[in-house]
């Protein structure tokens, strides 16, 4: 049925033709942000409602390759506000550099549209497509300031080694499809749970396909060690592209990973879930120790975030091992980590309104005399980073724990270690709240003004910062019902 | 019960404090005065409420009494829950006491950022009385987490040259032990949900405690859940070997922080070993004791040697805190009704006295800007005042009999005979030392010649402000009568005290089968 195909579409087909009308508002009114802008948010409520409408009953389109269950409507929504918060703090940044705004916006639709295409995807093809759609225009954000050195070396890298692990992963999706014979999602899983009640070992071939797409997806999450190309491109790239990137693709590709590792795989989870531990111990050790050392904060930043993402590995282990509450924490995670990443992002964009001024962590010195409002909000989301309650970060981390605490065994000492990395991260995090609150800086430093739009941006990532820590029943309810759509 | 039966009271004490700091917040920054004197006005009303509270309660009464209880994360039975029993409220009323003086003790050291500093008391207050009225044990460790954040900001922002390095070694120290903590906490809450399929009550302390009565907690799976409670509130109390921030923290901290470290924060480790650790792991806390017994008595005799060879006077305080804290740690793990009635009495009156001592060290170097002890000398001669006050705490904190120090000390000593009379004996042997290096301390400070360096400070050398003996007298007032009457105090925890008792007494200690 074509028709009730494209309802089942309509929001991904929405933020496509909404990135679409970005260019062709530029096209009439060139290099304005207003109209971009307002195309880009009403855009993005549009998408939202929709996601929200079509989210009510669950259906499938492309014969059975697309599909709408809650858990594609909680990642779509996400989605739609991690471009909503980075476009709420781009323009600031963007502007003073000369860098055009509405075409950002553009690149940033279509990788939204790429990550949603994921999110609904129940063939290994699409999955396979909306990965790309998300991550190509990623290494174009990451290289958007054309005329700086470090952006274009961080774009490159991350292209490099991004298409590798494209093929790679590509490659693994080609084992899987010339053992399993089809790349429905569900067709994967019915003829894996045959070969796998069939034999006790894996096949040379399985366990091959296992490992690439194992290698290709941690490439894409950075997990240790397979996130050198992260730093450089963090650090390299516009800082709200970094914001974007710390949080988008990484929500996205946890995505594919549930549809691919928890739907698809699902009946290797005895195979897959033990790597799954070793990476997550590696990355969220590795990542904490040399974020340590870093004097820049948004390479930090960079480490940190391959730090949380060890921790969201700890919630895919705890359901790897047979808890559902393994999958609601990781989501749960997801969202809380969101929030707060792209919230201390935002201040450092703010900050970063003037040219020439560096992520260094000396530009955080004094910064609650010179600009309280910042330095107070910049210091609630290293708190929630740290897990410090009352904060989302802190239930995010407290739900992940419950998970693998019930699940026991292994996972038990895991939840240790991660509490352990938990309280390293703190003393990076508090470093900066160090230079915020107790130094001071050198030299007069003008204040600067910042848009109202930021304020706007900074506003919901902290209500949202502080309502998931004080009471997350809100969200509770919701990653149940969209962690229950895998089972 | 009594006419204010039916009002959340507990709330009250623990949120008027909180709506302070929000209005001290929104006050002009250039208007000082206004934040001073909101917080003290906050900080005074609270205290009074902590006060209502106090006199309606029924100390004969089992249980928690002013109990208020909604839900809060009802998916997994996490409850607002808060109510008072004798113990809390004790320490709950030592809080509110402790912080207005403190506040009042900051007006004039604390020119600098004043209303950032009394925000900062306030949301402090906030998170200490909530520790001592938590029923939940998830709203506990947010609690006990809420207090990290502004003593971080407090030592760090408004401490001495080393603040920085004292601030972060405090931070990361307590964040550690919490962790593991939280670890502990999911693994108890989850083993009830898994007993009795459900999530409710879960996070209630009182209804684990009854659960725990069963040995649902026992094995090796209580010792290693003990194990990570016990790291959390050894840091906290502290107990060697995990006391070495607390001489960082106590010398760098601003005077009113020192007061409030030493006389809340080390409670909250002895508080929750005596509400939550004995209790939920009654056989692990047997199987733990004879270490904990021995680690009580290196700190005490550790604490003891090292301050008698301190040449900085709030120093010599810190150790002697790592000293007396030995004693309620001791008289906790004796598992005797005197013994932890003596561990209470001695939280308390450390907290009382301790307070003093750091206000009073606080005073001197006010006004010299130094503390080397070897420096003063005379103070008895140019500061009379000053010199008696300084005497009279540095008895009750030797333990005079007659003044709050000694009964705690001795019924501590008096439990531990009952059960374990070589700790006992070792104890009792270093009460000497106390005295030795507290009087010896104030022999170098208070008598003798006037130091040419006190002389060289001519008329800055004033005697006490009243300002300042309005935060002492209190102090003083409450140390003699807990001295004479410390039935006061031990009628009011009784019944918390046999319910602590109740479960441990009765238990075995675990096999230790880590290794099989």
């Amino acid at each position: 049925m074509i028709f009730s195909d494209a309802v089942t579409l309509a929001p991904f087909v929405a933020a496509i033709l909404v990135a679409a009308t970005v260019i062709v508002v530029d096209f009439i009114f060139p290099g304005r942000k207003v109209p971009a802008l307002l195309v880009v948010f009403g855009g993005l409520a549009l998408v939202a409602a929709l996601v929200a409408l079509v989210g009510q009953t669950e259906a499938t389109a492309f014969s059975g390759g697309y599909t709408v269950d809650p858990l594609t409507t909680f990642l779509d929504m996400l989605f739609v506000i991690i471009v909503g918060l980075t476009m709420a703090f781009a323009p600031d940044y963007l502007e003073p550099r000369g860098l055009p705004v509405p075409e950002f916006a553009a690149i940033l639709l279509f990788a939204m549209s790429g990550a949603m295409l994921i999110a609904g995807s129940a063939d290994l093809l699409v999955l396979f497509l909306g990965l790309e759609l998300m991550v190509l225009p990623g290494y174009v954000l990451a290289g958007y300031h054309k005329t700086d050195g470090y952006s274009t070396e961080g774009a490159i890298k991350y292209f490099l080694l991004g298409s590798f692990s494209s093929a790679i992963f590509l490659f693994g999706l080609a084992f899987v499809w010339g053992i399993t014979g089809t790349t429905s999602i569900a067709g994967v899983s019915a003829a894996l749970s045959q070969i796998v009640a069939g034999s006790s070992t894996l096949s040379p071939a399985l366990g091959l396909g296992l490992a690439l797409l194992t290698t290709g997806v941690a490439f894409k999450i950075a997990a240790v060690p397979f996130h050198y190309w992260t730093p450089d491109a963090y650090q390299g790239s516009p800082t709200p592209v970094t914001g974007y990137l710390s949080v988008g693709p990484k929500v996205g590709a946890f995505a594919l990973i549930i549809r691919l590792f928890a739907e698809a795989l699902g009946p290797l989870t005895m195979d897959w879930s033990i790597v799954i531990m070793v990476l997550s111990v590696l990355t969220m050790t590795l990542g904490n120790l040399v974020a340590l050392t870093q004097d820049n904060v948004k390479r930090m930043l960079a480490y940190s975030s391959i730090a949380h993402t060890g921790y969201m590995l700890v919630g895919l282990a705890a359901y790897g091992a047979g808890q559902l509450m393994g999958m609601e924490g990781l989501l749960f995670y997801g969202a809380a980590y969101t929030f707060m990443n792209l919230g201390a992002f935002a201040v450092i964009a703010a900050l970063q309104r003037r040219g020439g001024v560096t992520s260094n962590l000396s530009t955080f010195a004094g910064l609650i005399r010179r600009e309280p409002a910042l330095a107070m909000l910049m210091t609630l989301f290293l708190l929630s980073l740290t897990g410090i309650p009352p904060t989302a970060g802190f239930f995010g981390k407290f739900y992940v724990i419950l998970a693998a605490v019930e699940a026991g065994g292994w996972l038990t000492p895991l939840a240790v270690l991660m509490m352990l990395n938990a309280a390293v991260a703190a003393f990076y995090y508090l470093r900066v709240v160090v230079y915020m609150w107790m130094r001071d800086a050198e030299g007069e430093i003008p204040v600067m003004a910042h848009g109202r739009l930021v304020w706007t941006g900074l506003a919901v990532a902290t209500v949202l910062t502080i309502v998931l820590g004080l009471f997350p029943s809100v969200l509770l309810d919701i990653v149940g019902t969209a962690a229950a759509a895998i089972g | 019960m009594t006419a204010f039966a039916g009002l959340p009271l507990v709330s009250l004490v623990v949120f008027l404090p909180l709506l302070g700091a929000l209005f001290v917040a929104f006050t002009p920054g250039s208007r000082p005065n206004i934040a001073r004197y909101a917080a003290l006005g906050f900080a005074l009303a609270a205290w009074v409420v902590s006060l209502v509270l106090l006199v309606s309660f029924v100390a004969g009464e089992p249980g928690f009494q002013y109990a208020e209880s909604m839900p809060w994360i009802p998916l997994f039975g996490i409850n607002y829950a808060v109510g008072v029993d004798g113990l809390s409220l004790v320490l709950v009323v030592l809080t509110t006491t402790l912080t207005w003086i403190s506040i009042l003790a900051s007006f004039s050291p604390i020119q600098n950022r004043v209303k950032e500093y009394m925000a900062s008391f306030l949301v402090l207050e906030v998170g200490m009385i909530g520790v001592f009225v938590a029923m939940d044990l998830f709203l506990f460790y947010i609690f006990w987490e809420l207090v990290l954040v502004p003593m971080y900001l407090i030592i760090g922002i408004w401490g001495g040259k080393n603040r920085i390095y004292a601030t972060m070694k405090f931070v990361l120290y307590t964040l550690v032990g919490s962790l593991l903590m939280l670890v502990a906490i999911l693994a108890v809450a989850y083993t009830y949900q898994a007993s009795t399929g459900s999530w409710a009550g879960a996070f209630d302390v009182q209804n684990l405690t009854r659960f725990a009565a069963t040995g649902a907690f026992g094995g090796t799976f209580g010792v290693l859940a003990f194990g990570a409670f016990f790291v959390a509130f050894a840091i906290k109390v502290p107990m060697f070997p995990f006391h070495t921030w607390l001489p960082d923290a106590h010398v760098e901290a601003p005077t009113a922080g020192s007061v409030i470290l030493a006389g809340v924060l080390l409670k909250l480790g002895g508080y929750g070993f005596i509400r939550f650790a004995l209790p939920l792991f009654p056989e692990a806390a047997h199987t733990w004791a004879p270490l904990i017994i021995v680690l009580s008595l290196i700190g005490i005799i550790y604490g003891a040697i090292v301050a008698l060879v301190q040449p900085d006077l709030k120093k010599l305080v810190a150790y002697s805190s790592v000293s007396h804290m030995g004693f309620v740690t001791l008289g906790i793990f004796v598992f005797q009704q005197q013994g932890m009635q003596g561990a209470i009495l001695q939280m308390v009156n450390h907290g009382l006295i301790t307070g003093a001592l750091f206000l009073l060290v606080g005073v001197i170097y006010e006004r010299t800007h130094d503390r080397t002890i070897a420096k003063m000398g005379g103070l008895g001669a140019r500061t009379p005042v000053y010199a008696a006050a300084f005497g009279f705490f540095v008895f009750a904190s030797v333990g005079l009999p007659g003044l709050s120090g000694f009964v705690g000390e001795f019924l501590t000593l008096v439990g531990a005979f009952q059960t374990n009379v070589a700790a006992a004996a070792i104890a009792t042997f270093v009460m000497i030392l106390a005295a030795g290096y507290l009087l010896w301390m104030f022999q170098r400070v208070a008598f003798g010649e006037v130091s040419d360096f006190l002389k060289g400070l001519g008329d800055h050398l004033t005697d006490l402000r009243p300002v300042e003996a309005m935060t002492l007298v209190p102090l003083g007032a409450l140390v003699v009568i807990f001295g004479l009457w410390p039935g006061l105090i031990l009628d009011l925890i009784s019944g918390s005290v046999a319910a602590a008792l109740s479960a441990v007494q009765q238990a075995t200690p675990v096999a230790l089968a880590l290794w099989r």
